[in-house]
C-alpha cells in the first residue's frame, strides 16, 4: 500500500499550486521583485520555489495582471512586479470566489466529521 | 561563477530568442539574492552556488516553467499512427529491396558479390530516406492540427458533445489493409523507380541467360527522380492521413482526389517526355529475337511503341478516373447509410 503521508504530500502540492497565485497577488500592491516576494511569502506560511514563482511571474504578466518595470539603478537591476488595475480586480474576484468556497469546504468536511465523531443526526 | 554562468545558459538556451536576455538577468539577480543569503559577506562558497542551484531545480525543468508548454515533433496524439506508418514503410522498403536482390541475383547471377554490397548500401540509403520522409510528413500533419486548433494538444476550445464523431461501424470505417497495401505499393514503385528501372522491360530467357529489354531510358529517368520522391511523399502522406483518421469522409475524400489528380499529372510529365523512352527499343528486340521485320503483327507494334506515350497517358487518366469514382462511390455509400 501506498505511504500515507506521500500521498497527502503529493495532492498537497496540488492543491498548493492554485493557491500561489492568490498568494502573489496579494502582495502585489506594492511593487516588489522576484526573491523579496519568496521571503515575503515563506514568512507568511506560503512556502514557493523561487524555480516556480519566477516563471509565474512572467505569466501573469503576460496575462496582463502584473504591470514590470526595471530598476537599474542599484547594484544589481531587478525587475519590480506590480499589480495593473486589471489585476486588482481580478483579484479582487479571486479572493471572493476563494471565501465561498472556504465556506463549502468548511460545510462538507464539518458533515463527514460530524457525522463519524458522534453520529449525531 | 562560472557553474552559475553554465547553469542559466542551460536554462535560457531552451528558451525562445527574445526571451533569453531578459530571463538571463532575472536569474542573475536572482541567485545572487539566494547566495547572499546563504552567505552575508558577498563571499559565496561553491558549495553554497551547489546548493542555490540544486534548489532552483534541473534546468530543463525550469526552462519548461519558463515555456509553460511542452513542444513536440511528433505530439502524442499522432505517435501511435506515425509508429505504424514508420514500420510498414520500413519493413515494404525491406522486402522490396530483397526482392530486387533477389531478381537481380537470379538475371546476373555471376555478379552476385556486387549486388550483395549493393544491397547492403541500398538498404541502408533507402531506411535511412524513408525514415525522414515519413518523420517530415508526420512532423508536418502534427503542426497543422496545432495550428488548426485553440488548444492544447490539438483539442478545440469550443466544443460541443453534437461535434462527437459516431461510432465508426465497418461501413464507414477505412479498413487498415487499404493504406497499408497503399503503402506497400507506393514503396515498392519507388524502390523499383530508384534501383532498378531497367528491370521493367521485356524479359528473355535463353539458354546463354535472361536478357532485359527495358522500356525506359534509365540515364533520361535519372533527371525524374526528384519527382518519383514527390510522388512518394505525396502517397505517404494520404495513407498516412487514412491511418490517422480511419474514416471516410468528405476532407479524406478531398485529399485523395488531390494526390491522385497531382499523382497522375506527374507521371504523365514523365512519360509525355520523348527521351524517357528507350529509343533502342525496337532494335533490341530484333537482336533479342522477339521481333522479326515483316513477321506477325510487327507493323502492329511499330506503330504502337512510337505512340506509346499517348497510350499510357490515356490509361492512367482512365485509372485515375476510375479510382476516383470508385473512392467517391464508396464515400457516399458511407454518407448515406450515415444520413
Amino acid at each position: 500500500m501506498a505511504d500515507v503521508n506521500e500521498t497527502i504530500n503529493g495532492l498537497l502540492s496540488e492543491l498548493r499550486r492554485g493557491t500561489i497565485v492568490i498568494g502573489v497577488l496579494s502582495q502585489l500592491s506594492e511593487p516588489q521583485y522576484g526573491y523579496s516576494l519568496v521571503t515575503v511569502l515563506e514568512e507568511k506560511g506560503v512556502a514557493v520555489d523561487a524555480g516556480t514563482l519566477y516563471p509565474l511571474l512572467r505569466r501573469l504578466e503576460k496575462q496582463e495582471l502584473l504591470e514590470s518595470t526595471w530598476d537599474t539603478n542599484e547594484a544589481r537591476p531587478r525587475k519590480y512586479y506590480l499589480l495593473s488595475p486589471f489585476g486588482k480586480e481580478v483579484y479582487e474576484g479571486l479572493c471572493r470566489e476563494w471565501r465561498k468556497l472556504i465556506i463549502s469546504m468548511e460545510g462538507i468536511m464539518g458533515e463527514t466529521e460530524g457525522g463519524e465523531r458522534y453520529g449525531d443526526d | 561563477m562560472e557553474m552559475i554562468d553554465r547553469y542559466i545558459y542551460a536554462v535560457t538556451q531552451r528558451l525562445p530568442e527574445q526571451q533569453r536576455a531578459e530571463i538571463k538577468q532575472e536569474l542573475q539577480g536572482l541567485i545572487e539574492d539566494m547566495l547572499e543569503e546563504r552567505a552575508p559577506a558577498g563571499q559565496a562558497s561553491r558549495e553554497d552556488a551547489e546548493s542555490v542551484l540544486q534548489e532552483l531545480g534541473h534546468p530543463n525543468a525550469l526552462a519548461a516553467q519558463y515555456r509553460g508548454f511542452d513542444r513536440y515533433l511528433i505530439g502524442p496524439l499522432i505517435f501511435d499512427p506515425y509508429l505504424t506508418t514508420l514500420k510498414i514503410v520500413l519493413i515494404s522498403v525491406g522486402i522490396a529491396l530483397t526482392a530486387l536482390f533477389a531478381i537481380e541475383a537470379i538475371v546476373k547471377p555471376q555478379e552476385i558479390l556486387e549486388h550483395f554490397t549493393s544491397y547492403l548500401v541500398s538498404l541502408f540509403s533507402a531506411g535511412a530516406q524513408s525514415f525522414c520522409w515519413v518523420t517530415l510528413i508526420f512532423a508536418w500533419i502534427g503542426y497543422r492540427q496545432q495550428q488548426n486548433s485553440t488548444g492544447p494538444d490539438g483539442m478545440n476550445k469550443d466544443w460541443k458533445p453534437a461535434d462527437l464523431p459516431p461510432i465508426p461501424d465497418m461501413h464507414t470505417q477505412i479498413k487498415m489493409s487499404e493504406p497499408i497495401a497503399g503503402i506497400i505499393f507506393t514503396v515498392l514503385f519507388t524502390v523499383l523507380c530508384l534501383y532498378s528501372i531497367d528491370l521493367l522491360g521485356i524479359w528473355r530467357v535463353s539458354d546463354g541467360g535472361r536478357t532485359v529489354i527495358p522500356f525506359l531510358n534509365a540515364d533520361v529517368f535519372q533527371g525524374y527522380l526528384p519527382l518519383i520522391w514527390i510522388l512518394a511523399a505525396l502517397g505517404i502522406l494520404k495513407e498516412s492521413m487514412s491511418i490517422i483518421v480511419r474514416k471516410r469522409t468528405g476532407k479524406m475524400l478531398a485529399l485523395h482526389i488531390m494526390v491522385s489528380v497531382a499523382t497522375s499529372v506527374l507521371v504523365c510529365v514523365i512519360l509525355a517526355d520523348p527521351a524517357i523512352w528507350n529509343s533502342h527499343f525496337i532494335q533490341q528486340a530484333e537482336a533479342a529475337g522477339i521481333l522479326s521485320p515483316g513477321g506477325e503483327g510487327y507493323d502492329t507494334i511499330i506503330s504502337m511503341w512510337n505512340r506509346v506515350s499517348e497510350w499510357m497517358i490515356t490509361v492512367i487518366g482512365l485509372f485515375t478516373v476510375l479510382d476516383i469514382l470508385s473512392e467517391s462511390y464508396k464515400w457516399y455509400r458511407v454518407k448515406a447509410s450515415a444520413g
